[in-house]
């Protein structure tokens, strides 16, 4: 009899051929898509270091530079965030629905504050700097961004009823979605990461 | 000599009992998970898109039949024309038309039963009906008029709602295209059954692959362009437009880090097409079938570096010669895919069916299209063939010459495996001739047109290049009648064609190791690959293709039900 | 797999005859190319010229052997290896060969390394900034070309100053002159998109790119020098082609390079003449409009059979005098076209979109236009018709009127004083 699935996974996961098998490509599909999907980020990161080159300094001239403390305060919450997510799926997956729920709660918590900073930002621009690319790639980076939190986070949220509602008490399959919402969680830290780099600190 | 391994045990009795089911045609309309519906219905939306951007073509000729504005009301109107056939050639006919014969394909090469995500594969394809409706919309409002490539500011600030259409089409388009290659490296990885090892699998699968890679890796870069391109129409930012401190090559620089390697996505799995039917059809191994893989890679990686030889014109002069070198590199992992099928063919049995022709018309016309690549990547002269009909004629004869010379290739090859039934040979060959003819006379001579001063995407143009593109013209008329002949074959064998049986064209890779067409779940069981997907010629191997004869064609009166 | 090998094909007799007959027709074919060459390419009328088209018989040698070589090695392959009749057997299970696969990648890399070297060695040659360029009686002279929607326009940058002390600037339209030996050294911007400034004949290309107005524009620099071509009548003339997709009229957005045989005749059909049309304006408003129209870009758009303009962008301007009084109610002809050409937007006439640039003392470059200007435009077009609505015979007081009415502008319609011999000379 062949298999789809080598032994040694079988053994690990315990899934019949067809559950490890879906796990693998799910696993496998996820990382594909975040080294796919991230490269839009780069691409924007390219559109920013390009458009400084219309400047004869950047910030521009008359132009004050971002205040990064704020950014900053809102960067540590992600990555706590991010540190709390991966505790709460640790957690659901050693069988621990309670530390699951707490940690996602004060984990999509600290995410809505950082996005509210985020927004806070968005919306504060000076006049001075949106009249340049300066201002308009900060309102594209973190709008973009934005977007994106909003999404994964409505995920997080779907995947944290589900929780509440019983969803994830054994079957692996099920905990599919909290891993998955776990990584798409991960991967809006790190697309963060790098543009909160190149927003507040490459000058 | 290895043992023969046959990919079924004890189903052999019932498979020689049955007729083939071949699915309802309203199976076709509905949406389906099963990969080989999804590929036709891929197919035939790619086909008809082919046939409207050819339609398309046909006019662009009419009009430069004479030198002057005749059957266009505007030049508005004649450049909102190639604008769409450009993009209905690339965005909606040659990539989703290989995301056809990848579904199709793929799947049944690896001996997979289906693809890894079925869901994600028919929703990738229901994209496109949508986002093709939302780009032809926009021939109907202000159409785009600023060519595929949309360069700023003509797209931005001097163009109608067409353009926003254009965007939006485009953008959906590309997220089926990303999610498309996600399954297809996913299928690939993890959906082979363990005897099909890396090296074993047939160099489609490697094509495929690394079109994938490329369309996961760059197709956001292009995402990216028109969300912005998209800010700039309807948001009011200036990312495109210099007054607001944007930068017009901004656009240029991340549309083409997209679209070179578009190139690639469109040109590498007809040569993975073409290592399938030249081996087949020749009876003999791939030439250095490990070399053909690996170049495939070589090709996709060296792709990501040559973007900016579009830009010569406009680009810092000091930055131009390393795109120069990089743009000549990549002629060597062609060259090796060019010398290695020579190879293959040499020494072989050439039988000339349809399919054949086809992949002998390739590389007949597609060695054109590299050497004038190099030609173009040799910046002093592309300086003065750069944005002439020189270009035009260069990635028609890579698209055309290459891509869907490939196409009709895997069209011939695959079509009995699709229809369970055979195509008209004659009629193939009839329609074979008037495409090469017809392609060789409408597309080499634009290589003189644009030496001698024309410039591309012009409906006026100096009185001294009429009689070439009379002769163009002429010869376009020709090339476009062809496609007429293939529809006639299609459906004629669709419905009255000779029942094919598995395994027609006697080839080793596992595709033909079921029935035609397959069974929904594609193989009764985990099938075993033989050691060699191109094995032909030894013993092992008539012994493995006898043994799948047996298995599948026992029954001389077998018939197709639809 | 090497177990495999030993049914490789050995050399035989038969492959060594048709490697020669390879080269032999090889050698013929591409000796029979390259004698196309100056029938594939325009003359060679710069030093430019003369190293990219050698750099492009490379090219076409080593592709030729390229091309002969597959197309050669197909074509044995379908004769001598095709099965015969009945022949269903297979081939030789021949897999490949490690040394024939290294050469093929080898020879491909070196060829490659080879013509990147060639390729390089002609970009710097013929991309060196050079000494002395734009010289006209000794001195060096800015020439601009400013590309917009469909037309090109050449400056002279004269260095001159006329009576009142303004610089002398000729205005060429879309005629670039100059002389054989001249290094030609062109500052190129644009009005609107992207255009690109392609000159066949000397082989030279270079894009134009929109800049930010506050910051000086981006000016892009084109270089060439022509040089004389044999059999050639001087002054000689080459197209000038937009080789960008510019919008409707990109395909008629060509010029003329005028060659001038020696500096001498460059001075007297072009460069004198001109500085004296411009010191010695004509008096009468219509000859002077005559000239003025023509600086601008009118004619990449209209059709006016007087002075030979065929575009059919915008809407004809043939009778126009005819129709200006009827085409807004309440506006007199002089006050509807006066309207029309600092303010094309105010009316459209049916059928045509709104794409007209604005004109106007404050636009930039070529679409700038003061009121003296438009008052000779004005003046000329009122006499594109049969029966002018125009008030012809009051038109020194008529024109500024309208002027005034709608733009609030005062005239000087004493600006010119000249004989108006000078509108014989090429402008």
């Amino acid at each position: 009899m062949t298999s789809y699935v080598d032994r040694q996974e079988k053994l690990k996961t315990g899934l019949d051929r067809d559950a490890a098998l879906r796990l693998k490509n799910n696993r496998l599909g996820m990382t594909i898509f975040q080294a796919s999907w991230i490269m839009v980020f780069f691409a924007i990161i390219v559109v920013n270091w390009q458009l400084r080159f219309s400047y004869a300094q950047w910030p521009p001239v008359g132009v004050a530079p971002f205040d990064p403390l704020l950014p900053s305060i809102a960067t540590l919450a992600l990555l706590l965030s991010a540190a709390l997510v991966r505790q709460g799926w640790g957690g659901l997956r050693g069988g621990k629905l309670g530390e699951f729920l707490v940690s996602w709660r004060l984990a999509m918590a600290l995410g809505i504050g950082f996005m509210t900073i985020i927004v806070y930002e968005f919306m504060t621009v000076s006049e001075a700097a949106l009249a340049t690319q300066y201002g308009i790639t900060l309102r594209l980076m973190t709008g973009f961004h934005f977007v994106h939190a909003l999404a994964i986070l409505a995920v997080m949220l779907h995947v944290y009823r589900g929780a509440c509602a019983g969803a994830y008490s054994g079957g692996e399959r099920e905990a599919w979605a909290v891993e998955g919402a776990a990584k798409l969680w991960y991967f809006v830290a790190v697309a963060w990461m790098l543009f909160y780099v190149v927003l507040y600190w490459i000058r | 000599m290895a043992t023969i391994a046959v990919p079924l045990g004890a189903e052999i009795e019932s498979h020689e009992a049955e007729a083939v089911q071949r699915p309802a045609l309203s199976e076709y309309l509905r949406w389906s998970v099963d990969h080989k519906i999804i590929g036709v219905q891929y197919g035939v939306a790619s086909f008809l898109f082919f046939i409207i951007g050819g339609a398309m073509a046909m006019l662009i000729r009419l009009e430069l039949w004479t030198p002057d504005l005749d059957v266009m009301v505007s030049g508005a109107a004649y450049n909102s024309l190639f604008t769409m056939h450009g993009t209905v050639m690339i965005f909606l006919f040659i990539i989703p038309m290989w995301a056809a014969f990848g579904n199709f394909v793929v799947p049944l090469q690896l001996g997979a039963k289906d693809m890894a995500f079925p869901w994600l594969n028919a929703f990738a394809f229901w994209l496109i009906p949508p986002a093709a409706i939302v780009v032809l919309l926009g021939y109907f409002v202000t159409p785009a008029e600023a060519g595929w490539t949309s360069y700023p500011p003509l797209s931005t600030l001097f163009s109608g709602d067409g353009q926003t259409l254009w965007a939006l089409g485009a953008h959906l388009l590309g997220i089926s295209s990303i999610m498309g290659s996600i399954n297809f490296i996913v299928t690939i990885f993890n959906m082979r059954p363990p005897q099909m090892t890396i090296w074993r699998m047939p160099l489609l699968c490697w094509a495929v692959l690394a079109t994938s890679i490329i369309a996961v890796m760059a197709t956001p870069f292009l995402a990216g362009a028109l969300t912005l391109l998209l800010l700039d129409r309807v948001a009011g930012t200036t990312f495109f437009d210099a007054a607001g401190g944007g930068d017009v090559l901004l656009w240029q620089n991340i549309f083409w880090f997209y679209s070179h390697p578009a190139v690639y996505i469109m040109v590498l799995p007809g040569m993975g097409v073409l290592s399938e039917v030249l081996s087949v059809h020749s009876r003999k191994p791939v030439f250095g079938y490990r070399m053909v893989g690996l170049s495939s890679m070589g090709i996709a990686f060296v792709g990501f570096t040559v973007w900016a030889h579009h830009m010569f014109t406009s680009l810092q002069p000091e930055l131009r010669i390393p795109f120069m070198i990089t743009t000549m590199i990549i002629a060597v992992p062609t060259g090796i895919k060019m010398f290695s099928w020579l190879g293959t063919i040499w020494g072989g049995k050439i039988r000339f069916t349809s399919a054949m022709l086809f992949a002998l018309g390739f590389m007949s016309m597609f060695v054109i299209g590299g050497i004038t690549g190099v030609m173009l990547a040799a910046l002093p002269f592309d300086i003065h063939v750069h944005d002439t009909y020189f270009v035009v004629s260069h990635f028609h004869f890579v698209l055309f010459g290459g891509s869907v010379f490939a196409i009709y290739a895997a069209l011939y090859h695959w079509f009995p495996k699709v229809t369970g039934r055979m195509m008209n040979e004659r009629l193939g060959r009839i329609h074979f001739a008037f495409t090469y003819f017809g392609f060789l006379f409408t597309f080499f001579p634009m290589h003189i047109v644009g030496m001698l001063g024309m410039p591309r995407r012009v409906a006026v143009y100096d009185e001294a290049f009429a009689n070439w593109n009379q002769l163009i013209s002429f010869s376009a008329f020709v090339l476009g009648f062809s496609t007429f002949i293939v529809i006639y074959n299609i459906i004629r064998s669709y419905y009255r064609g000779p029942v094919a049986g598995a395994n027609p064209w006697r080839a080793l890779t596992l595709e033909w190791a079921t029935t035609s067409p397959p069974p929904v779940t594609n193989f009764t069981d985990d099938p075993i690959p033989f050691e060699d997907p191109y094995g032909y010629g030894t013993e092992a191997s008539a012994a493995y293709l006898d043994a799948v004869e047996a298995a599948f064609d026992g029954n001389e009166n077998r018939t197709i039900l639809d | 797999m090497e177990d495999n090998r030993s049914n490789t094909p050995s050399i035989s007799p038969a492959a060594i005859v048709v490697a020669a007959v390879f080269i032999i027709v090889s050698a013929i074919g591409i000796n029979w190319f390259t004698s196309f060459v100056p029938v594939v390419l325009p003359d060679q009328a710069s030093a430019e010229s003369k190293s990219v088209d050698e750099l492009f018989y490379i090219l076409v040698i080593i592709g030729g052997v390229v091309f002969f070589l597959i197309q050669g090695m197909l074509l044995i392959s379908v004769i001598f290896f095709r099965a015969r009749g009945d022949d269903r057997s297979d081939g030789p299970t021949y897999h490949g060969n490690p040394l024939l696969e290294l050469i093929w990648t080898i020879i491909p890399s070196l060829v490659v390394v080879f013509l990147a070297v060639v390729s390089f060695n002609v970009w710097s040659q013929n991309s060196e900034p050079k000494a002395a360029v734009n010289m006209i009686n000794g001195e060096e002279i800015a020439i601009k070309v400013t590309g917009a929607r469909y037309a090109w326009t050449h400056t002279y940058e004269t260095g001159r100053l006329d009576p009142d002390g303004d610089p002398i600037v000729i205005n060429s339209g879309d005629a670039l002159h100059t002389y054989i030996g001249q290094n030609v050294d062109l500052e190129l911007r644009t009005q609107d998109v992207i255009h690109s400034y392609w000159v066949p004949a000397m082989r030279v290309k270079q894009d134009l790119l929109p800049g930010n107005p506050a910051a000086g524009g981006r000016p892009t620099e084109i270089r060439f020098t022509p040089i004389r071509v044999e059999g050639a009548q001087y002054p000689a003339e080459y197209p000038i082609v937009c080789a960008e997709l510019c919008g409707d009229g990109h395909g008629r957005m060509r010029g003329t390079v005028v060659v001038y045989e020696d500096e001498q005749q460059f001075l007297e059909q072009f460069y004198d003449p001109a500085i004296h049309a411009i010191l010695n304006p004509p008096a009468d408003p219509v000859l002077r409009g005559e000239i003025v129209i023509q600086e601008y870009v009118c004619h990449s758009c209209h059709v006016l059979d007087s002075l030979g303009w065929t575009s059919r962008t915008g809407p004809s301007l043939n009778g126009i005098a005819d129709r200006a009084g009827e085409r807004v109610p309440g506006q007199s002809a002089e006050e509807y076209i006066v309207t029309s050409v600092w303010d094309a937007a105010a009316f459209l006439v049916p059928g045509y979109a709104e794409q007209m640039a604005q004109f106007g003392p404050d636009q930039p470059d070529t679409y700038q236009m003061d009121a003296e200007q438009l008052y000779s435009i004005v003046a000329y077009l009122c006499t594109q018709g049969e029966q002018s609505d125009c008030d012809l015979e009051n038109s020194t007081t008529a024109i500024p009127e309208a002027i005034k009415t709608v733009f609030g502008l005062e005239v000087d319609i004493t600006f010119g004083q000249g004989d108006g011999e000078a509108t014989d000379a090429e402008v």
